[in-house]
């Protein structure tokens, strides 16, 4: 009796559904209404869905799938979203679905000396890391190092790959505790196995205290950099000084091997204005940077002129920044405590954060926007996890938790993949991530 | 029973019937016999009219429903009440004036006719209503066969009666008013003028008093000079009754234990039972009991205790709430872990990017604030006491106490220059200019350690170290004096104050060459350059444990072992501004922070304790202290708890080193 009662109870809270989707063929649905249970949540819809698929397709493997009801991810059972969206349950809903954004596939780890404090996975050819014992390493794929960079005498605390394009060669910088900045350059095809070594062809020296970030702009012939010292350095890249010829610097270099190689460059400008450690920089168009500091703003630069163009006041000290999103407009930044707050600048008259993600539970070590998507961003911290963020919803899309200790960097690689380093002397590449 | 009780009835209706055929019989027979019958008629004549308006009401309907309601009150409406459909009744159209005079003129009867308001009609009298009408006008009985002069018919029988009735005519005082009376009324009024007779009564007193009612309640004793009355004996409960319940009654072994008790705890009267009343003995302590009582009343003074109703919340001074006093360390999110043992002391590097703790493990170690990354390592073999940076930025330092010995550690940070000009410092040539304290150089000597490639400092006893920022002197106390050390000329001065009792810590000025020097129960101000005491603080505390200097230089907080903290405004008073009871244990450690308004306190309980700590720049206004927040999370270990904390130089942070070897960074 009460079976029967409860499975009446069911019946009479149905909601009448439509799949849709802007995935391609193998994906699809049909597109007929049916009725499902409101109290299914996403793994229920997910598993509508595949069974759906199923019919068609008999030889389809379950794949797990996120909901969109009015361009809101789903993170709670069918009625409490209705409910809490007054969205009405007589008219047939309109589902969408996508692909869900989690790692499939969890690459081997590739093991350092020392705490991995930088990662840069910009370039799809190799992967760029920074290491507590002094070391750069270029990786192929997970497991599989190149190149090893030589030279600094202090703890890398950020590396950016300026260059890859190049029929082999790509330059990079690396940062460095040690008050320097060094530039490489290295063949990205070498295909060796066992990775060679190589000394940066030229060393920026400027700051007074540790440097803590590097970017390079889009066009790839300045850097900056963020220190300790409060203060912000232009570099430029090139192989000579700035009077130099690069014809003369090929001939000593042909003479004298690497020793020669080395040339030593001078801050072009400095931009002054924060008033602690500068410990992030971005440099997204070529014409502004932004940075983050522990003084608890955001500040917008100007690159030309050296002046400061805007501020955000956060109140927290802040670790990363990046620029992203739709437009390219949105500031992500991430500081002492575990909320990712997320900007808007071009709204006007206010200077509080337009999203907050707080799921984390530490200091926010990293944050970066996806390169093609501009909904999706990951965000690393000490808490040991990366945790990837879609703007639709407050809920992080996947936590990647394999990490044994903080996660120190992170970044995307190949659009497809999550690579990130930490104190526990690993770097962590999680691949298959369907991101639209 | 059903034929009874219908034929009742039937019987009652044959009576009445009867009654009334006879009262017509008397009304047809007799309508002018006598005045008794009159009254009969009457009614008679009523019920006949009754029986004709009937038959009237029968022919007409009646038309004015509105009731027993005042006619004015439609004057001036163009209707007259309502029917009983609720519809409005209208009046009849009125006559004209004219019309009517015409009318009256042309029918000769119209005088006749009368204006009804009540059923609003025009009715016309009949002969025989202008007849009665006339009759009643002129006094007369309205009918005419009425006869007003009838015989009188005696109807009191006299034949047989034993008793006269007199026929007396009534005499004539029973007419004139009483002369005695009017003598007595006079009577009165003078005796109520003279005030003889008195209308209000005077309140009988009763003749009794409650005996057992309540003394201080009773109004004319409270009245006079401070009565206090006497507590109340106890009054007999069930266990003195002669014959109690089982339960009251002690067992042997109870009885036996009360001989083991004090004499003051044991109880005074141990209950017992009796069969009867009759087998009561007399009460032994009767006497004893009364005299006691009497004593008590006679001899202990009675004071009146004045409870005020007073709200204890409205007594709490009001603070600015927590949220406006943001930011404040509230939430450990990094620790810095690689310690094998209790960390003693750590020191912020002035900037904010490292700090330095000293550990009972025997190493110093240097670790990177935003990572939690230990990036030096000094084995030193005994336990660190203290540790302390350099204040100058450009001159990256560390003091180290270790046992008797201080060391003063090139950290290695600085750039090229800076490097260069910490060797220098800390390389001392074979010259050492000690020799000209003779008497220092028996327990002080200046080595340089190879080892760590440092300046050691041997005591022949030491206790704590400070670091100046004025002079870059260096501060070591030893167990009865207080030695100078100046790095730049290797020289070691001893300064000629007098210590009373065990120095306990000691800490610069942050801005002027004056240092503070606390004792087990003092704080001496001293001026360096002046050399001499400029103020005596008095904690009255137990035990003085730490001490720090705002970073104004006028306000000084002392933490001490008893858990108290005490804030100092010098300007003020040499005593407390303010003593704060909140750790359950020994303080261990007090700071200020260097720019936000903020102190805190840690203890051996293993919190730290957060305040704000205002300090205005008008003199006139005293510093606002407000108690933030409890910092928990280090563990206990050989009974002591947090020992050391620390404020991040330029954020709301404070490091905490606790005796379970980690180190705890709480951010805002």
């Amino acid at each position: 009796m009460e079976i029967d009662r409860d499975n009446n109870d069911d019946n009479s809270r149905r909601i009448q559904v439509r799949f849709v989707t802007k995935l391609k063929a193998p994906y699809k649905v049909p597109t007929t209404a049916i009725a499902i249970p409101s109290d299914l949540s996403r793994l229920g819809l997910s598993s509508i869905v595949n069974n759906l698929l199923q019919a068609v397709n008999s030889e389809w493997k379950t794949e797990p799938f996120d909901f969109l009801i009015d361009g809101e991810l789903v993170r709670m059972s069918l009625e409490q979203f209705l409910i809490a969206k007054g969205i009405s349950a007589e008219k047939i809903l309109e589902v969408e679905y996508i692909r869900a954004v989690a790692p499939r596939k969890e690459e081997e780890p590739s093991p350092h000396d020392d705490w991995v404090s930088a990662v840069d996975g910009s370039s799809p050819r190799f992967i760029l890391t920074g290491c507590y014992d002094g070391l750069g390493r270029v990786w192929k794929e997970a497991g599989l190092c190149t190149h090893i960079l030589e030279g600094h005498s202090g703890a890398i605390s950020s590396v950016s790959v300026i260059t890859s394009e190049g029929a082999g060669s790509a330059t990079v910088a690396t940062a460095s505790k040690d008050r320097t900045l060094r530039l490489w350059k290295f063949d990205a095809d070498d295909n060796s196995d066992h990775p060679s070594k190589i000394r940066a062809f030229k060393i920026l020296r400027g700051h007074n205290a540790s440097v803590q970030s590097v970017a390079a702009n889009t066009s790839g012939d300045m850097v900056c950099s963020g220190s300790w010292d409060a203060t912000i350095n232009l570099w430029r890249t090139n192989e000579s000084d700035t009077d130099g010829d690069v014809v003369s610097i090929k001939k000593r270099k042909v003479n004298n091997k690497a020793e020669e190689s080395q040339s030593e460059g001078e801050a072009v400008s400095t931009l002054v204005g924060h008033t602690q450690c500068v410990s992030c920089v971005v440099w997204p168009r070529k014409e502004t940077i932004f940075s983050a500091s522990w003084d608890h703003s955001v500040r917008q630069w100007d690159a030309e002129t050296g002046k400061d163009v805007s501020d955000i006041f956060c109140g927290k000290v802040l670790n990363c920044i990046d620029i992203g999103g739709e437009g390219s407009a949105l500031i992500a930044a991430g500081g002492s405590d575990p909320i990712l707050r997320i900007w808007d600048p071009r709204k006007p008259g206010s200077s509080a954060p337009v999203f907050q993600f707080s799921s984390h539970s530490s200091w926010i070590s990293t944050c970066k926007w996806h390169n093609s998507s501009s909904l999706h961003l990951l965000s690393s911290s000490y808490d040991g996890k990366v945790m990837l963020w879609d703007l639709r919803t407050a809920w992080p899309l996947s936590i990647i938790d394999t990490h044994k200790d903080k996660v120190l960097c992170a970044d995307w690689w190949k659009g497809d993949s999550v690579v990130s380093g930490g104190a526990d002397t690993q770097l962590r590449i999680s691949s298959d991530i369907f991101i639209q | 029973m059903t034929r009874q009780e219908s034929q009742k009835p039937k019987k009652v209706n044959s009576l009445e019937k009867r009654d009334m055929g006879l009262i017509e019989g008397v009304n047809k027979d007799s309508l002018d016999d006598n005045h008794d019958q009159d009254e009969h008629s009457e009614s008679s004549e009523s019920h006949e009219a009754v029986d004709e308006s009937n038959s009237s009401e029968d022919e007409v309907a009646p038309r004015n429903t509105i009731g027993d309601v005042p006619l004015e009150w439609y004057k001036d409406e163009k209707h007259i009440g309502y029917d009983i459909t609720g519809k409005k009744i209208k009046k009849k159209e009125r006559q004209d004036k004219l019309d009517s005079f015409l009318a009256s003129a042309d029918d000769s009867k119209n005088w006749r006719k009368i204006y009804d308001e009540y059923n609003d009609e025009e009715v016309e009298l009949t002969k025989e209503e202008t007849k009665l009408i006339r009759r009643l006008l002129k006094g007369k009985a309205p009918h005419a066969e009425f006869d007003p002069y009838a015989d009188y018919v005696d109807w009191f029988k006299w034949d047989d009666a034993i008793h006269p009735l007199s026929n007396a005519p009534e005499p004539k005082r029973r007419f004139i008013p009483s002369k005695w009376e009017s003598k007595k009324v006079v009577q009165y009024v003078r005796a109520i003028r003279k005030g003889w007779i008195k209308f209000d009564k005077p309140k009988e007193e009763p003749p009794f008093y409650l005996l057992w009612g309540d003394d201080s309640s009773s109004a004319d004793r409270t009245k006079h000079l401070a009565y206090i009355p006497p507590p109340k004996p106890k009054l007999p409960g069930h266990e003195e009754s002669y014959n109690p319940s089982l339960e009251y009654i002690p067992t042997q072994e109870e009885i036996n234990s009360y001989q083991l008790m004090y004499e003051e705890d044991r109880p005074k009267f141990i209950p017992k039972r009796f069969t009867s009343l009759r087998s009561i003995p007399a009460y032994e302590n009767a006497v004893k009991d009364s005299f006691e009582r009497c004593l008590d009343l006679y001899l202990c003074p009675r004071v009146r205790k004045k409870r005020i109703n007073i709200d204890p919340e409205s007594l709490k001074p009001k603070l600015p709430s927590r949220k406006d006093l943001r930011p404040y360390p509230l939430t450990c999110y990094l620790e810095y872990k690689g310690h094998d043992d209790a960390v003693l002391s750590i020191s912020v590097e002035p900037s904010g990017q490292w700090i330095a703790s000293g550990s009972k493990d025997g190493t110093v170690r240097i670790w990177e604030v935003e990572t939690g990354r230990c990036l030096k390592v000094w084995e030193i073999g005994e336990a660190v006491q203290h540790v302390a940076w350099n204040p100058l930025q450009e001159l990256p330092i560390l003091a180290v106490s270790a046992g008797p010995d201080v060391l003063i550690l090139n950290t290695g940070f600085g750039n090229e220059e800076q490097q260069r000009k910490i060797k220098e410092l800390l390389h001392i040539g074979t010259t050492t200019s000690s020799n000209d304290s003779d008497d220092l150089s028996d327990y002080l000597s200046w080595l340089q350690d190879e080892k760590h490639d440092c300046i050691r400092l041997r005591h022949y006893r030491l206790i704590t170290c400070s670091y100046s920022r004025v002079f870059l002197n260096l501060l070591t106390r030893e167990s009865r004096a207080i030695l100078i050390h100046q790095l730049s000329k290797k020289l070691t001065q001893r300064l000629p104050f007098k210590l009373y009792g065990l120095a306990v810590t000691s800490v610069f000025h942050p801005t002027r060459s004056i240092f503070f020097v606390a004792t087990k129960k003092n704080v001496r101000v001293y001026d360096l350059l002046k050399q001499k005491l400029i103020k005596k603080l008095e904690t009255q505390l137990r035990e003085v444990s730490s001490i720090a200097v705002h970073p104004a230089g006028d306000n000084v907080i002392v933490g001490s072992k008893e858990g108290k903290l005490c804030w100092f405004d010098m300007d003020l008073s040499s005593k407390p501004y303010k003593t704060l009871k909140c750790h359950p244990k020994d303080i261990t450690n007090v700071a200020f922070h260097r720019s936000y308004p903020l102190f805190a306190s840690c203890s051996d309980d293993c919190t730290a304790y957060v305040f704000h700590g205002m300090v205005y720049a008008d003199l006139n206004q005293n510093p606002l202290i407000v108690p933030l927040e409890i910092l928990r999370g280090h563990k206990s270990s050989d009974g002591r708890g947090v020992l050391d904390c620390k404020f991040h130089p330029r954020q709301p942070w404070l490091f905490t080193a606790g005796a379970d070897s980690s180190i705890k960074l709480f951010c805002h």
